[in-house]
């Protein structure tokens, strides 16, 4: 049926990286496979965002029993759910491992549109606070390219997908091309004018910025507001591969789309010192087969593409394939993030919400922005929201009776405010992916093995959330303010990031300024593995324009007939 | 079962799997469609005990009551189906001990008291400080469950709560509907 094997490129993974590798070469006229190691997804059939809790047998509980026995680590995040489990992977068929004093949460989806579907849509651009961070203080190597460099592809690939927030003109968190902005809340309104007039205008509360559609956009309906954006969107009105890049790419004739397709190696071709292919595992038959092609990229996800070129090994490159700088699997970082505070707003009683926004508010970074932070380096911005919760609050509010029962019926209840931080995380050599010496997955690959901790400035910047969070929510005037500390370990954000560093030379990382591998021209990396640092903004937006800006240089390289 | 419920039921199911609903949610519906018992775990005495502390809390008024729209079959599922088996031992005794507080001080089973006996007991374990603290512990639990099951029902969502799946839009300080006079059970919220 698919007697094709060569092709003029093959991209590994379908979500949000390999989806726009998939749109950007075949619109270049490049014959492109992609290959997914887990089955399709039929929007039409799959997603379950309007499923109501009583058709849930355990109204929204979630089968506790199936997912403690099938999604032990998954289970962990809060879209694996009673219906949205099916886009997570099974932990008994995709094991990893870590020292027992560095737990480590990886939250993987296999499928067609990848993570792409349940991910959080927030974007928010870098700006060259960023890009230099490392320079500036040593932790790190130097980025190859600064915020002149992506800006232009941030433009593009936001007009394509669509993104919705509101002009500020902060120089640490550029503005985008923005859709009309989602409305804030009655409270966040207020609490915005307050915190900025009782901080001096340093700390900015803005709506969030996400990567969904508040007007219809590029043949995409605009949002619809049912709320569950990780069950699946049957109008697309959040960004999906699946729903946006992927038939962008069909489009073109160019695309040929490998489902059950796992990969275990990149081919390496020592006589040309290029990378030709990729040797593949059918993940139901378990036959094993070859493809091969000009360039490859790798987007498969920060840890499986390491995993992926860790298992690639040859005489060349007996530690991992284009690992001649001896970075590969190491500076991986992730976010921490949770710690905050939540307060209780007096009186707005008379202002409800009407839908569900699947948005909320975000503080820009205000810590070592402008004067230095004396307990940490760098920063974080805050995510959050308000509202009243209604029928929600009864379970643990006293009384009984008709009165009870009407009061959570016909009053919302108080409004509340919450937010907490994200916050970078300084890249340190010891964090980590090895190959695990003796564990395997199902097809028989060797599981990754993940030390990451966090440490002291991580440790410094939690406690500041707390603080800050708190000293903002009495500032809007809130009672009852409590802060939170958060015990995540890493990987819980699922904002994973690094193990094969862009850098200004082949010594110092894995990636050229254009996401080429230093030691093997053809090949590519464009998801989270090659960030050298990790900035506080979630990261998925950064991943889409790097993996633009790469294809469009390799496009160019081919054409001079470089590579 | 009634054939019209049936066909109602299967109706639905069918609409569920077009949106592509659990398979186990279906087969929920499938059960009771065809009139079979989705309980599992609670003995009649035990359900009992939760139906009567249930439409305490959440009796009939204009809307219905939290029997009405089967809130114990749905903590019937939870205890049984999806409680670790110390959970569900925990709970079993906490009721046993909410039980024997309405026999200490009311003299019979919860179940068989009057309104406003039922509402003593209930009102002596909610004075109590200590949430922790038996028969306190599993009373809120179940009223917590009590809660959940009630206002997501089908008939409560939809008919009370008048949930809009799609609202179609956002609005972040929309006013409050106008309240109807009566004091209580009133229709017309959002």
């Amino acid at each position: 049926m698919h007697k094709q094997t060569t092709f003029d490129a093959i991209v590994v993974g379908s979500g949000i990286s390999g989806g726009w590798a998939a749109k950007e070469l075949t619109e270049h006229g490049l014959k492109t496979l992609v290959l997914e190691a887990g089955g399709p997804v039929d929007p039409n059939v799959d997603y379950v965002e309007h499923v109501q809790p009583w058709a849930m047998h355990f109204r929204g509980f979630g089968d506790r029993k199936a997912l403690e026995r099938d999604y032990p680590v998954q289970r962990g995040c809060y879209a694996c759910d009673e219906v949205g489990h099916k886009f997570f992977v099974n932990d008994n068929e995709n094991p990893y491992t870590n020292p027992a004093d560095a737990p480590f949460k990886w939250f993987r989806g296999r499928q067609l549109g990848g993570r792409s579907i349940t991910w959080g849509r927030q974007v928010y651009r870098w700006s060259d606070l960023d890009f230099e961070a490392n320079a500036k203080d040593g932790n790190g190597n130097d980025w190859p390219i600064r915020y002149k460099d992506i800006a232009p592809w941030y433009s593009h690939v936001e007009r394509f997908i669509g993104i919705t927030g509101a002009r500020e003109g902060l120089s640490q968190l550029p503005d985008g091309e923005f859709l009309p902005a989602m409305q804030m809340t009655a409270v966040e309104k207020v609490a915005r004018e307050k915190i900025l007039k009782a901080f001096g205008g340093e700390r900015v509360m803005t709506i969030g910025r996400a990567a969904i559609l508040t007007q219809n956009h590029n043949g995409r309906l605009a949002c619809h507001y049912c709320g569950p954006c990780e069950r699946g969107c049957i109008t697309h009105s959040y960004f999906t591969s699946l729903g946006s890049t992927l038939p962008a790419a069909k489009k073109t004739g160019n695309l040929t789309v490998r489902p059950n397709s796992v990969v275990a190696e990149v081919l390496y071709d020592a006589k040309l010192g290029r990378a030709s292919g990729v040797r593949v595992i059918d993940a139901n038959t378990m036959e094993s087969r070859e493809y091969t092609a000009r360039i490859v990229f790798l987007c498969a996800s920060t840890i499986e593409s390491v995993r992926l070129l860790l298992n690639s090994k040859s005489a060349r490159f007996p530690d991992g394939l284009a690992n001649g700088s001896g970075t590969l699997g190491k500076y991986v970082m992730d976010h921490h993030y949770g710690s905050g505070a939540s307060g209780t707003v007096p009186g707005f009683t008379d202002k409800r919400t009407i839908g569900r926004r699947p948005n909320g508010i975000y503080i820009a970074r205000f810590r070592n922005v402008k004067a230095a932070h004396p307990d940490f380096l760098r920063g974080y911005g805050m995510q959050g929201g308000s509202g009243r919760n209604g029928w929600g609050r009864g379970g643990s509010m006293p009384g009984y009776g008709a009165a009870f029962k009407d009061s959570l019926i016909n009053d919302l209840g108080p409004w509340s405010l919450s937010a907490s931080g994200w916050g970078e995380t300084l890249p340190n050599e010891k964090n980590a992916v090895t190959l695990d010496p003796t564990v395997t997955d199902k097809w028989g690959i060797p599981a990754a093995r993940i030390e990451v901790r966090w440490r002291d400035n991580e440790r410094a910047m939690d406690r500041d959330m707390m603080t800050a969070m708190a000293e903002m929510l009495e500032a809007v005037g809130c009672t009852n303010v409590r802060t939170h500390r958060s015990n995540n370990p890493p990987g819980h954000c699922i904002h994973e990031m690094g193990g094969a560093r862009m850098s200004k030379t082949q010594t110092e990382g894995v990636l050229n300024r254009w996401n080429q591998a230093w030691d093997v021209k053809n090949l590519f990396i464009t998801d989270g593995a090659c960030m050298a640092s990790c900035a506080c903004q979630n990261p998925s937006i950064t991943y889409m324009a790097l993996t633009a800006r790469a294809v469009s240089n390799a496009v160019e390289l081919m054409k001079r007939r470089e590579l | 079962m009634e054939r019209r419920d049936l066909l109602r039921a299967t109706g639905a199911a069918a609409a569920l799997s077009f949106f592509g609903a659990p398979r186990d949610a279906l087969a929920i519906w499938s059960r009771v469609a065809r009139g079979g018992a989705i309980l599992g775990g609670l003995s009649e005495q035990q359900l009992a005990l939760i139906g009567a502390v249930a439409d305490t809390i959440l009796p009939r008024t204009d809307t219905p009551s939290a029997t009405d729209v089967g809130v114990p079959a749905f903590i019937d599922v939870v205890v049984s189906e999806n409680d670790s088996d110390e959970d569900r031992a925990a709970f079993v005794a906490g009721l046993d001990l909410i039980e024997a507080r309405a026999k200490a001080t009311a003299g019979s089973a919860f179940a068989q008291l009057a309104p406003s006996a039922r509402a003593s007991v209930i009102e002596s374990i909610e004075a109590a400080q200590d949430r922790r603290a038996e028969p306190a512990r599993t009373y809120w639990r179940l009223k917590g469950l009590i809660v959940h099951g009630y206002f997501t029902s089908e008939p409560v969502m939809k008919e009370v709560l008048k949930v809009e799946v799609m609202p179609g839009r956002f609005e972040g300080s929309a006013p409050m509907p106008v309240r109807p006079s009566t004091p209580s059970g009133a229709h017309g919220h959002a």
